[in-house]
C-alpha cells in the first residue's frame, strides 16, 4: 500500500513548486514528483524577432538571484553566434561579476536552508549566523554593484565585453572586501559543515539524498562550452518523462537529460569533475560543496584582480552576421546554457534556454526517493533549485 | 505588531532580493513586523490575514492558480503593495506572449494594478533596497503624505515607457536636462544628447522608474524640507 | 514671499587657493569645497560639469584636485550631472560623494535621496550637494548664438562667460572682453526654466553665486549642518576667506531682488501654462 501526499507549495526557494510523494507503510518515499509550477512567462518567445542587445536585458530577469548568470550566458551565445571574441579584460570582468553573484547567491541559499539544521531553541545561533550570511552578501553584491552596474540585473553585462572597466579605487574595494569575505566563508564553512554533520548523525542516515545519477558541469568559476558534449544533451516534454497524469500536467518545465538520463549540476557536481570531492553521497554533500565554493570563488577573484588591466579594453565591436551560438555559464545552482540563432539584421531568430535550476528537478525526485518522507523538503533545498 | 505578507506572482524574486540587500539591517526590518508569510524564507503556506501584502509580479491570466492568489491577496491584506515593476507596470513580462513549453497557452501577463484594486505601486526593476524600506516604514506610520504618489501609481500608473519622459516632460517644454531619468533607469536604456533623454527604446522593459524619478513630473513637496 | 528658502548663516567668501582663484568663475568656493573634501577624506568623488571644448558641458566624476580643477568655471548651458551619480557609486567606486548642480540639479539630487525608486545604494552615498545660483541656461546652441552672433565672438576663442551687471560677458584669450545686454539672451533660454522658482538652489547644502559680493568673491548660504560642517572647517583650516554678508557691496538685497524677480515671473508662467491646461511639476 503507498499513500500519496502532497506538499504544496514547496517553502524555502525561488519560485513555485510542489511535491507529490508515494509513500510506503514504513514513511519511505517510493516515487517522488517535483513539480514547477511557476507560470511560463516565455522569455525565448519574447526574444523572437528582438534586436540581440535587449537579450541579456531581458533573459536576466529569469531569476533574480541569479541574474548574472542569465545575462552571461546570453552573450556568451550570441557573441559565439557572430563570432564575436571578447577582449581579455571584459572576459576577466565577466568572470568577477559572475563570481560576485555566486558569493551572494550561495549564502542566501545558505540562509533559506538552515533552519533545516538549527534546533528551535538555537536562536542566538541563528541570528549570528544570518549576520554573517548578509556580511557575505554584501561583498557579492559589491562587487556585483561595481562590475556589472546594478547589484540585480546587472546591465554592464553587454554583447562584445563588458560596458565598462573599473576604476583602480573600486578595485582596492573590491580586494578588502574579499578579505573579509574570505574570513567569513571560512567561519561559515566550518559552523555549517558542523551543523550538518550533526544533523545526519542525530536522524541516523547518513546517505540521506543519495543517488546514483551523473553530475553534469562546464567549469569551476565561469562556463566553457566545450566541457559539454552538445549531442548528448536532450530536453523532453514532461508529456513524455513522467508516466503520471498529474505530473504531466503540472509541471512547467521541461526536462533535460545528459545521455539519456538525468544529471546532477551544481557546486558538488563541479567539485567532483573539476576536483576531488566525493560522489554519490549525501544531498547534503552539495550544501557543504556549495559552503566550500565560496573560498575557491573567492580565490578565483583575488586572481582576477591581479590580471586585470584597468586600462584594458573591455567590450569588442559587434558586427552581426547569420549564425547560431551556444552560451554557458555555471550558474550558483547548476549549468547554465542559452542558445541563440542571430540574423545578419541583429535580431533574434530563435532561442532556446535549458536553465539551470531545471537538471536538478528530476535529480531532486531521484535523491527523494528511498528516504523517509519528512525529509524530502530537506533534499530538495540542498539543491537550490 | 503589523502583520506583512510577501507573494511572489510572476517575477524573478530580484524585489525581495533588493529588500534583503539591506544587508545587516534586514534583521531590524524583520523585526519591526511580523513577517507572516513568505514563501521564499519561511514555512507558511498559505496566505494568512494581514495588514500589508508586498505582491511582487505580473499576474498569469492563463492560470487560474495566478488569477486566484491574486484575489486572495486583495481579500486577506488591508493595504496591497504592488512590489516591483512586474507588479506595479508590468515590466518585462509586458513582451511576454506565450506559444512556449512547456506552457503554450500561458501567454497574457497583466500587472497587478491591472488586475485587483491596488493601493501602493512601487514601479522599478526592482526597486532600490532603501526604497522598499521607506514605503514599508511610511506604511507602519501611516505616512499617507509620503505615500500619495505611490498610491497615485497604483491608481493609474500602470502603463510606464520609457516614452513617459518624452511624452510628458520634454514635449511639455518641462526637460531642464538634469540626467536623472538616466541614471535612474536600470537597463541604461537612456541617454543624454544635447541635454535631453534619449530613449534606446529596444532596451526599455518598461519599468517606470525613470518617469517616476524625475522631478519635473512629480515633486512632492516634504522633499523641501531638508533638515 | 520667501526669497532663499531656509538656510543658518549666508556670508560672502573668497578660496585662498590661487590655483583656483586662477580658474574660478567667482569666489572658487565649489572647486575649493571639493578639493578640501578629496584632500581631507571628507569626500573621495565629486560630479562635476566638464569643458568638453568649446564651452560644451559634460559631466565628470572627479577624484583628485586636478580634475576638480580643470572643470571650474561656468559653462552657461545644460550639463546632465545627475546622470553620472549612479557610475560615480558604481564603478568608480565612490562612498562620499560631492555633487554640484543648478537649483534644479540639486532638487533633482533631493528628491532621488527621498524617493530612491531607481538609485540602489545611492542615497546614503551623498555627502554633499553644493548648488550654484541660476536665472536661466541655455541649449548649447543658443549659447553658441550669443557668443557667436550677438558678441562676435568665435567660440573656440572663448576662455570664460560670465552673467553680472545686466550684461553677458565673453573673455577671449586674446584678452578682449565683449558684453551684450541680458536682454538680448532671453531668446535663446531653455524654455523649461520658466517654470523653476528656485534662484538660490535652496535644497543644497551650500548654495554660491557671484551676485551680491564683489568681483572675485561668493555669496554663499549655508543651509544644513553638514554644510555648516564643511564649511566652519574650511574657513579653520585656512582655505577661505569670509566677510560678514553685511559689510559687502551690492550685498544681500540684490540676491533678495533678483530671486524675488525669478519667483514672481515664473509663478506666472506657471498660472499661465495651467490655464492652458498644459502639466506643470506638482
Ligand atoms: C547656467 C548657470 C546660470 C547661473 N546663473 C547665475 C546667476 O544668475 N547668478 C549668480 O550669482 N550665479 C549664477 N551662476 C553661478 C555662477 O556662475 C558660478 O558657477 C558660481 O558662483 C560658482 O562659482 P565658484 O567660483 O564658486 O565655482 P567654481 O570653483 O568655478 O566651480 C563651478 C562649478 O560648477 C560646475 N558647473 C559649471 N557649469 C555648470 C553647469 N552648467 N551645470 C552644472 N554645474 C556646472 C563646474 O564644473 C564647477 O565645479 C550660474 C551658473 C550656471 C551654470
Ligand atoms: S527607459 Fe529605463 S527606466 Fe524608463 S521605463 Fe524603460 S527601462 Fe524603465
Ligand atoms: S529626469 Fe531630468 S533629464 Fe530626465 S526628463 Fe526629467 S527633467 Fe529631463
Ligand atoms: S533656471 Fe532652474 S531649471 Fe533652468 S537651469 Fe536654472 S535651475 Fe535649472
Amino acid at each position: 500500500m503507498s499513500n500519496r501526499i502532497e506538499i504544496s507549495p514547496t517553502t524555502r526557494h525561488e519560485g513555485h513548486a510542489k511535491l507529490i510523494l508515494e509513500v510506503d507503510d514504513e514513511g519511505i518515499v517510493s516515487k517522488a514528483y517535483y513539480l514547477n509550477t511557476t507560470p511560463v512567462r516565455g522569455f525565448e518567445t519574447m526574444l523572437k524577432g528582438k534586436p540581440a542587445e535587449f537579450a541579456p536585458i531581458a533573459v536576466m530577469r529569469i531569476c533574480g538571484i541569479c541574474q548574472t548568470t542569465h545575462g552571461i550566458a546570453s552573450c556568451e551565445a550570441i557573441e559565439n553566434a557572430i563570432d564575436c571574441e571578447v577582449p581579455e579584460d571584459g572576459l576577466l570582468l565577466r568572470e568577477l561579476v559572475g563570481i560576485g553573484n555566486r558569493l551572494h547567491s550561495h549564502p542566501l541559499h545558505h540562509l533559506l536552508t538552515v533552519d533545516d539544521f538549527l534546533k528551535p531553541d538555537e536562536t542566538e545561533l541563528r541570528i549570528e549566523l544570518i549576520k554573517l550570511i548578509q556580511r557575505m552578501r554584501k561583498v557579492g553584491q559589491l562587487i556585483v554593484d561595481i562590475v556589472g552596474g546594478e547589484g540585480i540585473h546587472p546591465p554592464n553585462i553587454v554583447i562584445g565585453g563588458m560596458r565598462t572597466n573599473i576604476t583602480e579605487r573600486a578595485k582596492s574595494k573590491i580586494y578588502y572586501a574579499l578579505r573579509q569575505y574570505e574570513k567569513d566563508a571560512n567561519e561559515l564553512y566550518e559552523k555549517y559543515t558542523w551543523l550538518i554533520e550533526r544533523f545526519l548523525d542525530e536522524i541516523g542516515i547518513p546517505d540521506l539524498g543519495a543517488h546514483e545519477y551523473p553530475y553534469i558541469a562546464s567549469h569551476t568559476t565561469y562556463g566553457d562550452r566545450y566541457a559539454i558534449n552538445w549531442n548528448d544533451v536532450t530536453e523532453i516534454p514532461a508529456q513524455r518523462y513522467y508516466d503520471d497524469e498529474e505530473a504531466k500536467h503540472t509541471t512547467t518545465v521541461q526536462i533535460p537529460l545528459y545521455g539519456g538520463v538525468p544529471a546532477e549540476g551544481g557546486p558538488r557536481a563541479r567539485m567532483v569533475r573539476f576536483g576531488s570531492f566525493r560522489e554519490g553521497g549525501s544531498a547534503m554533500d552539495i550544501n557543504i560543496a556549495r559552503a566550500q565554493e565560496n573560498l575557491g570563488a573567492t580565490y578565483r577573484a583575488f586572481e582576477i584582480l591581479d590580471e586585470l588591466d584597468l586600462n584594458g579594453k573591455t567590450r569588442a565591436e559587434v558586427v552581426y552576421k547569420d549564425g547560431f551560438g551556444i552560451g554557458v555559464h555555471e550558474a550558483p545552482r547548476a549549468t547554465n546554457t542559452h542558445m541563440a540563432e542571430v540574423g545578419k539584421d541583429g535580431r533574434i531568430k530563435s532561442y532556446r534556454i535549458i536553465a539551470a535550476s531545471t537538471w536538478n528537478f528530476p535529480i531532486v525526485e531521484k535523491a527523494i526517493e528511498g528516504y523517509p518522507q519528512q525529509y524530502a523538503e530537506v533534499i530538495m533545498r540542498a539543491y537550490d533549485i | 505588531m503589523v502583520k506583512v505578507a510577501h507573494v511572489q506572482l510572476c517575477s524573478c524574486c530580484g524585489c525581495l532580493v533588493s529588500l534583503a540587500d539591506t544587508y545587516e539591517k534586514l534583521l531590524d526590518v524583520l523585526n519591526s513586523i511580523e513577517l507572516v508569510y513568505c514563501q521564499t524564507l519561511a514555512d507558511a503556506r498559505e496566505i494568512p490575514e494581514c495588514d500589508i501584502a508586498l505582491v511582487e509580479g505580473s499576474v498569469c491570466l492563463d492560470d487560474h492558480h495566478s488569477l486566484e492568489v491574486a484575489q486572495e491577496v486583495r481579500k486577506k491584506a488591508k493595504i496591497v503593495v504592488a512590489l516591483g515593476a512586474c507588479a506595479a507596470t508590468g515590466g518585462v513580462t509586458r513582451y511576454s506572449k506565450g506559444n512556449q513549453l512547456s506552457k503554450p497557452v500561458h501567454s497574457s501577463f497583466s500587472p497587478l494594478t491591472e488586475v485587483i484594486k491596488v493601493d501602493l505601486a512601487i514601479p522599478g526593476c526592482p526597486p532600490s533596497p532603501e526604497a522598499i524600506v521607506d514605503v514599508i516604514t511610511a506604511a507602519l506610520n501611516g505616512d499617507m503624505e509620503y505615500l500619495h504618489p505611490f498610491a497615485e501609481l497604483a491608481e493609474n500608473g500602470s502603463e510606464a515607457c520609457g516614452c513617459d519622459v518624452i511624452y510628458k516632460v520634454v514635449n511639455k517644454s518641462l526637460c531642464m536636462g538634469c540626467g536623472t531619468c538616466a541614471a535612474a533607469c536600470p537597463t541604461r536604456a537612456i541617454e543624454m544628447e544635447d541635454g535631453r533623454p534619449n530613449i534606446i527604446k529596444e532596451l526599455c522593459i518598461k519599468c517606470g522608474a525613470c518617469s517616476v524619478q524625475c522631478p519635473r513630473i512629480r515633486f512632492p513637496e516634504l522633499i523641501e524640507k531638508i533638515e | 514671499m520667501d526669497p532663499f528658502g531656509t538656510y543658518k548663516k549666508v556670508v560672502s567668501a573668497r578660496s585662498t587657493l590661487k590655483e583656483v582663484l586662477k580658474k574660478a568663475q567667482d569666489g572658487g568656493i565649489v572647486s575649493t569645497a571639493f578639493i578640501y573634501g578629496l584632500e581631507n577624506n571628507l569626500l573621495d568623488g565629486v560630479i562635476v560639469a566638464d569643458n568638453a571644448g568649446e564651452f560644451r558641458a559634460i559631466p565628470k566624476v572627479a577624484t583628485t584636485p586636478e580634475e576638480v580643477l580643470e572643470a571650474a568655471g561656468t559653462k552657461y548651458t545644460v550639463c546632465p550631472n545627475v546622470s553620472v551619480l549612479k557610475s560615480a557609486v558604481r564603478e568608480y567606486g565612490c562612498e562620499k560623494i560631492g555633487v554640484v548642480g543648478t537649483p534644479c540639479q540639486v532638487r533633482a539630487v533631493r528628491k532621488l535621496m527621498k524617493y530612491p525608486i531607481g538609485f540602489r545604494h545611492i542615497p546614503d552615498k551623498i555627502s554633499l550637494i553644493i548648488g550654484i545660483f541660476c536665472m536661466e541656461n541655455f541649449p548649447y546652441y543658443g549659447l553658441k548664438l550669443i557668443v557667436e552672433e550677438h558678441c562676435g565672438v568665435k567660440m573656440e576663442d572663448v576662455v570664460k562667460l560670465d552673467i553680472g551687471k545686466g550684461k553677458f560677458w565673453v573673455y577671449t584669450k586674446w584678452g578682449e572682453t565683449k558684453a551684450v545686454k541680458l536682454k538680448e539672451t532671453h531668446p535663446y533660454e531653455q524654455i523649461a526654466c520658466h517654470v523653476c522658482t528656485d534662484y538660490t538652489a535652496e535644497l543644497a547644502d551650500i548654495s554660491t553665486g557671484s551676485v551680491g559680493s564683489p568681483d572675485g568673491w561668493s555669496t554663499v548660504f549655508i543651509r544644513t549642518t553638514k554644510g555648516e560642517e564643511i564649511f566652519n572647517k574650511m574657513v579653520e583650516d585656512g582655505y577661505l576667506e569670509v566677510k560678514p554678508i553685511e559689510e559687502v557691496k551690492p550685498g544681500l538685497g540684490l540676491v533678495e531682488k533678483l530671486a524675488l524677480t525669478k519667483k514672481e515671473k515664473n509663478l506666472k508662467e506657471i498660472e499661465h501654462r495651467k490655464e492652458l491646461g498644459l502639466p506643470v511639476p506638482y
